[in-house]
């Protein structure tokens, strides 16, 4: 086996370590974890981009690396290093725990990372848990501010809550299948009760995972609570991870598997359109920006949703490419929603009154990332759910693009209603807001990417197109 | 004779005892508890996979000692969690023990 | 033959005995009012369990379920409860849950339990062909764990060294300014 198969999950592992280890260090010189981290995760990414391409099955099948592993991979480092670069001057209040910021941020990137390579379920199971535990504590990192603590335990008792369900569908299924190993499922899967209501269950577990209607009780909670960066973070890689891996099983196990009948798709189909009436109905509503964004979240992963209910050629393509330009657009509106908040200490969606005559540069990009989110052309977006919808379309799901369109159509109001206090409302003060040089790094970008992949999505195409080859 | 499917009956009461407790209990060390009966249900089901199903192979306990490691990482830490909640809210207002109300 | 019939017998009584106690025990951890007798009853519940492994030829998991559940796990739990509890046990106590969350918890759960219940009864396993002969599970673990499955092995190690961080930073709390 050659050991550079795994150079992505060893080089994390080590920088995760490393970050852990020099903030240990005495005095100023622990100020060197952040950049260190940066560098690390940026030296990384630029690996897994030149090993693109490699195909392995190690350990019989346990572990896989392929395009669609190495497509999400490159999609979960992307998102740290915006989201890194683009909390700014939010990590002042972390305190003296900077360094424990960047390693737990860095070992929740190893969970996506080993969650979308696993061939089998145990890994598949770990990987996931390393991530939400990380994400537990990282969601109660304001230990001043009640309402993070609490988050964080709300996400630990409903993340285990649903870990036990998806545990529990694997074991029905396990119980009748014999192996873990997700490739060697689909064989020996029969249409029974037990294997649909481990099927169901597994689903529903994933579900909770990315936050779909109606096990999204969990969502605006922990959005609202954790720190902003923390939030964006969770609403863009940790829904991407769970869906990379909620592709491969249901792909590789229940799609293929030549002895079951069992309409996945409809039920995934229904769920997908519930996620998205209720999801842009209520985020109408929400007159914060968290939980604007959050419900947001929702109503997104329910297009990505209809992608995977579609599981065709289109479909697929449009959850990875949706999936990478939602880290853009998502991490761009975030990280602006951040640098409002540390300026003034407020997450309303009057914080932003004005920004416009304060900061134009911030005011213009917040727009572009929003209208890219509603799916307005030429931007990304529109890309992303023309992909989506054709899949649909294509499945025989024509109702499901209509409600999509629809609602896309309902959230260009709420998105445009930031926009509205931004341009026409009158700011409380007049100097710009501030923001150090990786904060205007990551945030153009977040725009040139939401711009560029909008005009000309060949080439991301493309590369899903190849990382989704295994699954047609 | 029992077999697989006793054991799997068995193992579902008890995560459905967990379930009933997470829906109706308000406090965070009863919720907690109630999640860890859904564990060891699930863990009742991977042994009793490892004997019946895949007799002479131990993924079934593999699996179930995963389940066991993760288990008691997340305990730690939600009691981590539950200590500071009590420790911040001890001085605001906390005449019940009752924190987690959704 | 007629003692191996017997035998078998025996372990079916023992299977059934196990199995109402602790289910007696779980339905205890989530009905009694008391907090401190819901510990009680989920450490009676964890050991019901490792029984269950036991008689299922797991002993090495039954070991593990008695030293990390019933042992270090019970004993978080506890001390949480001690170091949260109130002067008087009374105003530890738990309040009764309104009607509308037990009716919603119980209907929710009886769909679910019964669903369940009846499928897998309704379904032909084709695999449990009966229980097959003891082995030494403990060595195949260890083969498992540091051969094919040596990455969740690796990555259970990172996310035990996470936890540990985790709940240091959480439970040492922040300086006074």
């Amino acid at each position: 086996m050659e050991i550079s198969l795994l150079g992505t999950e060893i080089l994390l592992a080590t920088l995760g370590f490393l970050a852990l280890v020099t903030g240990l260090l005495p005095g100023r010189a622990k100020s060197i974890t952040g950049s260190m981290s940066l560098a690390g995760l940026l030296l990384i990414l630029v690996y897994t981009i030149a090993h693109f391409g490699e195909e392995a099955s190690l350990f019989q099948g346990i572990y896989l690396v392929d395009n669609f592993a190495a497509y999400f991979k490159m999609l979960f480092l992307t998102a740290t290093l915006l989201v890194s670069l683009g909390a700014g001057r939010y990590l002042e209040r972390f305190e003296n725990k900077k360094s424990e910021f960047y390693s737990l941020m860095v070992f929740a990137t190893l969970g996506m990372v080993i969650m979308a390579s696993a061939g089998d379920f145990i890994t598949l199971y770990v990987g996931l848990e390393l991530m939400t535990v990380s994400f537990y504590i990282l969601t109660a990192f304001l230990l001043r501010d009640g309402l993070s603590t609490e988050a964080g335990l709300k996400y630990l008792v409903l993340g285990a809550a649903s870990s036990a369900i998806l545990l529990f569908g694997i074991s029905l299924v396990m119980a009748y299948t014999g192996t873990t190993v997700i490739g060697a499922t689909a064989a020996r899967l029969m249409t029974e009760p037990a294997v649909v209501a481990g099927i169901v269950l597994l689903a529903a577990g994933f579900a909770f995972k990315i936050s779909v209607i109606p096990f999204h009780m969990w969502t605006p909670d922990i959005y609202q609570g954790a720190p902003t960066p923390v939030t964006n973070y969770l609403s863009v890689a940790s829904k991407a991870a769970a869906f990379a891996a909620m592709v491969r099983v249901f792909m590789v196990a229940v799609d293929a598997a030549p002895g079951l009948t069992l309409s996945w798709n409809l039920i995934l189909a229904i769920l997908a359109a519930l996620t998205i009436i209720v999801g842009n109905l209520i985020a109408l509503v929400q007159e914060d920006i968290k939980r604007l964004l959050a419900y947001s979240s929702i109503a997104q992963a329910g297009y990505i949703l209809a992608g995977l209910a579609a599981a065709n050629a289109y479909g697929l393509k449009g959850v990875l490419f949706y999936a990478l330009l939602y880290v853009f657009c998502n991490t761009g509106a975030f990280i602006i929603a951040t640098a409002v908040e540390v300026d003034s200490g407020s997450t309303a969606i009057e914080a932003f009154r004005g920004l416009s005559k304060r900061s134009p540069a911030l005011a213009a990009i917040m727009t572009i990332c929003l209208l890219s989110l509603a799916g307005i052309p030429p931007l990304a977006g529109f890309v992303g759910k023309f992909y989506l919808f054709a899949g649909a379309i294509q499945q025989g799901y024509l109702w499901l693009a209509l409600i999509g369109l629809i609602m896309s159509m309902v959230s260009v109001y709420y998105y445009l209603n930031v926009s509205r206090v931004m341009y026409i409302e009158k700011a409380g003060k007049q100097e710009p807001v501030k923001g150090s040089g990786a904060f205007r790094l990551a945030l153009w970008v977040c725009a040139l990417a939401a711009i560029f992949l909008g005009c000309y999505p060949a080439p991301l195409s493309n590369l899903a197109q190849q990382a989704i080859q295994l699954f047609l | 004779m029992i077999g697989l499917s006793h054991y799997l009956i068995f193992s579902t009461v008890l995560f459905g005892i967990g379930i009933f407790g997470m829906l109706s209990r308000r406090n965070a060390i009863a919720v907690l508890m109630s999640v860890e009966l859904m564990l060891n249900a699930v863990n009742v089901n991977f042994v009793a996979i490892n004997r019946f199903v895949t007799s002479g192979q131990a993924a079934g306990q593999l699996f179930s000692i995963f389940v066991i490691v993760v288990a008691a990482a997340e305990v730690s830490v939600g009691l981590a969690l539950i200590i500071s909640i009590y420790r911040h809210r001890k001085s605001v207002d906390l005449n019940n023990f009752d924190l987690l109300k959704w | 033959m007629s003692t191996a019939a017997a035998n078998l017998q025996l372990q079916d009584a023992v299977f059934v005995m196990i199995a109402i106690v602790t289910t007696g025990a779980a339905l205890g951890v989530v009905f009694l009012r008391n907090i401190v007798h819901n510990a009680l009853c989920l450490v009676l519940t964890f050991l019901g369990v490792a029984a269950v492994y036991f008689q299922l030829n797991a002993g090495f998991i039954g070991l593990v379920q008695i030293l990390v559940y019933a042992g270090a796990i019970s004993v978080l739990i506890i001390f949480a409860i001690m170091l949260v509890m109130d002067k008087e046990i009374n105003q530890t106590n738990l309040p009764i849950p309104s009607l509308g969350r037990r009716i919603a918890g119980v209907y929710i759960t009886a769909l679910l339990v019964i669903t369940l219940v009846l499928a897998i009864y309704f379904t032909a396993w084709p695999l449990a062909t009966g229980a097959g002969a003891p082995f030494d599970a403990v060595g195949m673990l260890a083969e498992l764990m540091l051969g094919d499955y040596v990455i969740a092995f690796e990555a259970a190690a990172v996310l035990l060294l996470v936890a540990v961080v985790g709940a240091v930073i959480l439970a040492k709390g922040v300086e006074k300014q």
